[in-house]
């Protein structure tokens, strides 16, 4: 039965090729547009290196101080108030603190330039991450506190101002006029990891900054490893106790302290919204982006049922003769709702194809640093259930129309237009 | 004949209904982007009012030196920059240099209960017309006479800032607050958008650093005009001479044009990105016309030999198949332009009516010229129909 609806698909399909070529371009170029989108949040926020494991970390990288007289401070933490308050935490297995956003260093190379994204960072950063090292290691505890002048490069950097990647570990990089010791090369990456992000990565203790400073307010955060993806609710409402219990600083103007373990997602959502509380967000977000995405499908499924109405009226003898013979309805919407997903499916793989192309360029393009853009088997789910919906979505009035044609109109031809 | 036309589609209202919210979705595709696009070519033409080229900002970075030796260090770096070769001139800023993410803005207003405007608050010393080629129009820059602490702190203004708050009168000499300080105009500059070029043009106002100004405002951004040519050479021994000369003191140099690069391309990506889902929504939709109307035609055979056996020309039959769909295109114009006056009615975002205005206009000729050219072959086809034919198949 499922095969013999399948043949008649393939058949209506061959036999108005022009009509074939508008659905498959309508269908593919929207699921392309969508599944671009779709691979570039998965890129951002899903297990990738450096967070592979991404569903067991929490980051805390903003503090709020609410005035009672209605002002309010937003900013990273200070170094010394996470060492106070979050390096404590006993939940978690292991916390790191590093600078929030990326500096700049400066290497010179002959008479050339080399602005390098810097990030300063403890030991536990490189445990609490999965970075990918291609030779070395990185820095360890013993040197972070001894502040030894070591740093850990990517591939890129190494290229750049060594001109190779092999046999780098132990030769120097002078930076603002300071030799510091390559001990690791590790692989780049991409900018779009906005908390992990850098070119090179130098200890903390070694930056010019006063890591005493008792301001709650300055440029730290903190990356928490939670034992297990199930711990991360007691890892937050630990630090959520902890933070009930921290002083306002200062006692003249009275307010109070907001600062939240938040996940990946959650962190960079509440880099847009300063108020959006423990969650970042993360829910008025995902239903922003799931409307602009209806709406974005809106018109190609328009589009698609207007054909398809065209199309099913051409069909009308034969849709007469079934009815005729005793198919129900029910069977009649069934076996059309079956041709469109067919349909859509087909669309769907042309447009695995050309978001798979899509991603390539944009990869070439290097319009973002050291993005590796590529398809994986989150994005073909999504791109499985994303066909199916916009087959139903635009196969039910079509296929609800055509079970309404009376046989006997069917039949003389006659279509209900 | 505009009468029958409207009867024809009545008559097949309920198929036609689909089309026409697919018209209506079509136009407000065009309108959002075209008003986009036009309120950024609009901001690109208003004069950017500076010369960016060979032009550094320079921040610097105190690490731990105590506050109270940091306004030393940096008049000392001052001298040093100002006698470095190549070094034209340099001048203190807040952190909002030009082509920055960063913003300082404020109500600007000329005394409780008058008129305010919105604008950027500057903050630079007696240098600025120098090193960026500002042109003033009234009145005289920032100078020594300055220095003496008033009751009323100087200010300078843009022309534009100028019209908003006194109307046609000359401002110099008058008092003005900003957020709640008083202050004096002694200048009116030409326009200067540190925003960039895309930015929306508004009022703004210079405040005055002083040399001898030790609060910790303005401390760390630099403006540098340096001699054309300059490059890695020049910033090597300033980054030097600064490591120097205060202790954990760094600092990082990009030149105006990188930094305006950067913006530009950051804010040029989501309509650049906004740009191509249009182009391909609007394929699309003219397609599926396109596609839809073939089907049409291949359906009214007989009516179409029927009026040609009565005697129409083939031109009639083509007038008659690019009339509807227009009449159709027209009722989802109608239904879309009523959600589209919205937008100015209401003042959405801020945008002045004329950008929606030209967008409407825009989008309604591209509209047009869409339907009328996915009418044309299938009208063709259409006149093509040999009555013996058409009427032979019945």
């Amino acid at each position: 039965m499922l095969l013999s609806y399948l043949k008649i698909a393939w058949k209506v399909l061959l036999r108005r090729k022009f009509f074939t070529f508008i659905s498959l371009f309508g269908i593919s170029f929207t699921l392309m547009i969508l599944l671009v989108v779709y691979a570039m949040f998965d890129y951002t926020v899903g297990p990738h290196r450096p967070e592979l494991r991404v569903d067991r970390l929490l980051f805390i990288n903003r503090i709020q101080l609410l005035y009672n007289y209605g002002g309010q401070g937003n900013s990273s933490l200070g170094y010394a108030f996470l060492e106070r308050y979050a390096r404590p935490l006993r939940t978690p297995e292991k916390v790191s603190l590093s600078t929030a956003n990326w500096g700049t260093m400066v290497a010179y190379v002959g008479q050339q330039v080399l602005k390098l994204d810097s990030k300063a960072t403890d030991a536990e950063f490189w445990q609490v991450l999965d970075f990918d090292f291609v030779a070395g290691r990185p820095y360890n505890a013993a040197e972070v506190r001894a502040a030894a002048h070591v740093v850990v490069i990517t591939e890129t950097t190494s290229r750049r101002y060594f001109g190779t990647t092999a046999g780098v570990t132990g030769r120097d990089l002078v930076l603002e006029a300071v030799p510091y010791r390559v001990v690791g090369v590790v692989r780049d990456v991409p900018i779009a990891r906005i908390n992990t992000y850098a070119e090179l990565w130098t200890p903390v203790t070694t930056s010019t900054d006063n890591l005493r400073d008792p301001n709650y307010q300055g440029h730290y955060q903190a990356i928490v490893l939670a034992r297990s993806a199930a711990d991360v609710p007691q890892v937050k409402d630990e630090f959520q106790q902890v933070i009930g219990r921290v002083p306002f600083p200062d006692p003249k103007l009275p307010g109070t302290v907001h600062s939240f373990a938040q996940t990946q997602l959650a962190s960079l959502t509440a880099r847009f919204d300063t108020d959006a509380g423990a969650e970042g967000g993360v829910g008025r977000f995902a239903s922003v982006l799931l409307g602009l995405g209806l709406l974005f499908m809106l018109l190609p499924a328009l589009n698609l049922v207007n054909i398809n109405v065209s199309r099913t009226l051409e069909r009308s003898a034969e849709i007469g003769v079934r009815k005729a013979f005793g198919a129900t309805a029910g069977r009649l919407v069934g076996q059309f709702l079956l041709e469109n997903i067919f349909l859509t499916l087909l669309g769907g793989a042309l447009g695995l194809g050309l978001a798979a192309g899509a991603l390539t360029l944009l990869n070439e393009s290097h319009f973002l640093p050291y993005s590796t853009y590529a398809l994986n088997w989150r994005v073909f789910g999504v791109a499985l259930g994303v066909v199916v919906f916009f087959g139903l979505l635009s196969g039910a009035y079509p296929a609800y129309k055509m079970s309404k044609l009376p046989a006997v109109k069917a039949l003389k031809g006659e279509n209900a237009a | 004949m505009i009468h029958h036309l409207i009867t024809l589609m009545w008559n097949r209202k309920r198929a036609s209904a689909l089309l026409i919210t697919e018209m209506v979705l079509a136009f407000f595709v065009l309108f959002a982007v075209s008003s986009l696009g036009i309120y950024l070519q609009r901001n690109y033409q208003a004069p950017l009012g500076f010369a960016y080229e060979n032009v550094w900002e320079l921040s610097l970075n105190a690490g731990s030196q105590p506050r109270a030796a940091q306004f030393g260090t940096l008049v000392q770096v001052l001298q040093r920059l100002r006698n470095t070769p190549g070094v034209v001139s340099v001048t203190r800023t807040k952190a909002n240099t030009p082509f920055t993410f960063n913003n300082n803005t404020a109500d600007l207003d000329t005394g409780k209960g008058t008129k305010k405007a919105y604008g950027d608050i500057y903050t630079a010393g007696p240098e600025l017309p120098q090193v960026i080629d500002l042109p003033l129009v009234a009145g005289r820059w920032f100078d020594s006479r300055d220095d003496v602490v008033g009751a009323r702190p100087p200010v300078v203004i843009t022309e534009m800032t100028q019209t908003v708050l006194f109307g046609g009168h000359s401002a110099l000499g008058k008092f003005m607050r900003v957020g709640n300080d008083e202050f004096r105009v002694v200048g009116v500059s030409g326009p200067y958008r540190a925003g960039g070029e895309l930015s929306d043009p508004q009022p703004a106002a210079f405040r005055y650093v002083s040399p001898q100004d030790t609060t910790a405002q303005a401390l760390f951004n630099l403006l540098v005009r340096v001699q054309p040519g300059a490059g890695a050479v020049l910033e090597k021994r300033i980054n030097e001479a600064i490591r120097m000369l205060g202790v954990g003191w760094t600092s990082s140099i990009t030149t105006l044009a990188e930094n305006r690069h950067t913006k530009l391309k950051q804010l040029l990506t989501l309509p650049a990105l906004l740009g191509v889902v249009c182009l391909f929504l609007i394929v699309n939709v003219m397609l599926g016309l396109f596609g839809v109307l073939w089907l049409n035609i291949n359906q009214r055979r007989g009516e179409l030999g029927v009026r040609r056996a009565m005697g129409a020309t083939s031109g009639a039959i083509s007038r008659q198949i690019v009339g509807e769909i227009l009449t159709l295109t027209s009722f989802g114009l109608l239904l879309g332009l009523i959600l589209a006056v919205q937008f100015p009615l209401i003042g959405v975002f801020d945008v002045p009516a004329g950008v929606y205005g030209t967008a409407m206009l825009l989008a309604t000729g591209v509209l047009y010229a869409l339907a009328a050219g996915c009418a044309l072959y299938p009208s063709w086809l259409a006149a093509r129909i040999q009555p013996a034919v058409a009427l032979r198949e019945e």
